[in-house]
């Protein structure tokens, strides 16, 4: 007993406690990396509660990456999933919470249900009134392949090239499912890049919009849609499943679950699943795919060149997509009768991030012309931007995957 | 992956250019998908409109847009300037209910007779 509280054991023990603490993981070594990357979570944090920058998304991807990063924690075993596959031999041993978590990132499962709940959430009938939109979501999407190509400049394999170029799908379910499956080593950067910017759309968006485009086309006014009834509604998502998943079975997961979710909601005969994937499911999902798309956020994997590039070429993808769906919209009007002319601004809600991007364009023509409503039209090529992206994560998945 | 590392700028020029044609191309079939199903929805409709405009009278379509509005408005006016103020038709004092509180209360104003027990 004297030995057990002798002074030697004392300052032995303390001097266990203050080695295996945290804190002193920030003096050793690289140890500056996690209080650079606790101080990014932090950031985050602010921007998801103060500046509400998507705060549903961010806020769990900002507190995932603060508990990844906090020192002898291991709250997250990147190893548990090195090489792009999950090592189930060590698995069930090692795993902790997160690493269960993660396993719906990995196994495509939380995407996908995600959009379920955005499919329930989504009214397609403006695309179905005027499926001349698909053209404008078609062309919003020349920001991903343009950024796959920035992308392969700046020395990114190719199939980092097709996660990158997915944020300009400006569709976070989308790339995520991309990413965990091309390259997940990038789900982080990618992540936050494209959550962040699609927060910041309408900062991104108006100056491109008003850069390309005259005064009088952002005035002009289009007709009104035509009624779009009920039975529409209930055979477009049948359709697009049974057309989009023939034509390119590699996006059938992510088109699928939103024509799912869609029709559970255009039926009217099973209120409560549509209630359901709208509210409980898809809040649980999100903070379930918070969390651990935010865990993966390591020092290493995020504290390099690699990610300052990806943030830029995210923004040059976003700027491409906004470009690209209101020049369409501007050569679309060359053929035009008068009267039936497209307002070029509704071009760039084609990028999806819905309902943001629709709002910016009717933000910016009501500038011009108060008495201008464009958000309905805009809708169109927003939904059919969201159709769009996960067509193209289809076509680059069926070439890199 | 291994397929991958031998790809150069000509099959990564090459896959942007089909994966954009290609993401055009089914769009552009779901164009014409959605406008069959328009046109067989609303063929119905659209029979029935042509058919009320040909049996409806030439001159019926002679009236302005604006003598239209002008008729419409003129309507409108004479209809609200024919309407009296509907009155209750009570011209006894309105009654007023309070709340209750205790401040205002008759019971506890009073002195309260003693209980015969």
């Amino acid at each position: 007993m004297m030995t057990l509280f002798s002074d030697n054991f004392i300052i032995e023990s303390l001097g266990k406690f203050v080695e295996t603490s945290g804190f002193m993981a920030f003096f050793a070594g690289e140890g500056w990396k996690f209080i650079v990357m606790i101080a990014l979570a932090c950031f985050l944090l602010y921007l998801a509660i103060k500046k509400q920058f998507e705060p549903l998304l961010l806020l769990p991807i900002a507190f995932g990456m603060l508990l990844t990063n906090l020192p002898f924690a291991e709250m997250f075993h990147s190893e548990l999933f090195a090489g792009g596959h999950v090592h189930w031999d060590i698995f069930v041993d090692n795993a902790g919470l997160i690493d269960y978590l993660y396993l719906g990132v990995k196994l495509g499962i939380y995407p996908c249900l995600i959009f379920v709940g955005v499919g329930a959430m989504t009214d397609f009938g403006p695309l179905i009134a005027n499926p001349k939109s698909f053209l404008l979501g078609a062309a919003a999407q020349i920001g991903i392949f343009a950024t796959f190509l920035g992308a392969y400049a700046l020395g990114f394999a190719p199939n980092e090239c097709g996660s990158i170029g997915i944020i300009g799908g400006a569709d976070g379910p989308t790339s995520i499912f991309l990413t965990a499956r091309l390259a997940p080593e990038l789900l982080g950067p990618i992540a936050i890049a494209a959550y962040s910017y699609m927060a910041l759309v309408p900062v991104i968006q108006p100056p491109i919009m008003k850069a390309l485009t005259t005064k009088q086309e952002r005035m002009i006014k289009m007709s009104q849609l035509r009624q779009v009834s009920k039975t529409e509604k209930i055979i477009f998502p049948v359709i697009i499943a049974i057309v989009i998943s023939l034509l390119l079975p590699s996006a059938a997961p992510l088109v699928g679950c939103l024509m799912l979710g869609n029709l559970m909601k255009e039926c009217g005969v099973v209120d409560r699943l549509s209630k359901t994937v709208q509210n409980e499911l898809m809040n649980i999902v999100v903070i379930f795919l918070g969390i651990s798309v935010g865990a993966t956020a390591t020092a290493d994997s995020f504290l390099n060149l690699r990610t300052l590039f990806i943030l830029a070429l995210g923004i040059i993808a976003f700027s491409f997509g906004t470009a690209g769906g209101v020049l369409l919209a501007k050569f679309m009007n060359l053929f035009a009768k008068e009267g039936n002319k497209i307002n070029p601004l509704i071009g760039s809600a084609g990028v999806s991030a819905v309902p943001m991007a629709a709002r910016v364009s009717q933000t910016v023509g009501q500038k011009e012309n108060p008495s201008n409503f464009l958000l309905m039209h805009a809708m169109g090529p927003n939904v059919a931007g969201v159709v769009g992206s996960a067509v193209a994560a289809g076509i680059l998945l069926a070439f890199l995957g | 992956m291994n397929m991958l590392s031998n790809v150069g700028w000509s099959e990564m020029l090459l896959m942007a250019l089909f994966g954009f044609l290609m993401v055009f191309t089914v769009l552009v079939l779901l164009i014409f998908v959605m406008k069959t199903m328009g046109w067989f929805f609303t063929r119905e409709h659209k029979a029935k409109v042509a058919a009320t405009a040909e049996t409806a009278h030439p001159h019926d379509h002679a009236i302005s847009d604006q003598e239209l509005a002008a008729a419409i408005i003129t309507a409108l006016k004479l209809y609200k300037s024919a309407l009296h103020d509907r009155e209750s038709e009570m011209l006894t004092i309105n009654r007023i209910t309070r709340a209750y509180s205790p401040w205002n209360s008759k019971i506890h104003g009073l002195t309260q007779l003693p209980e015969k027990k």
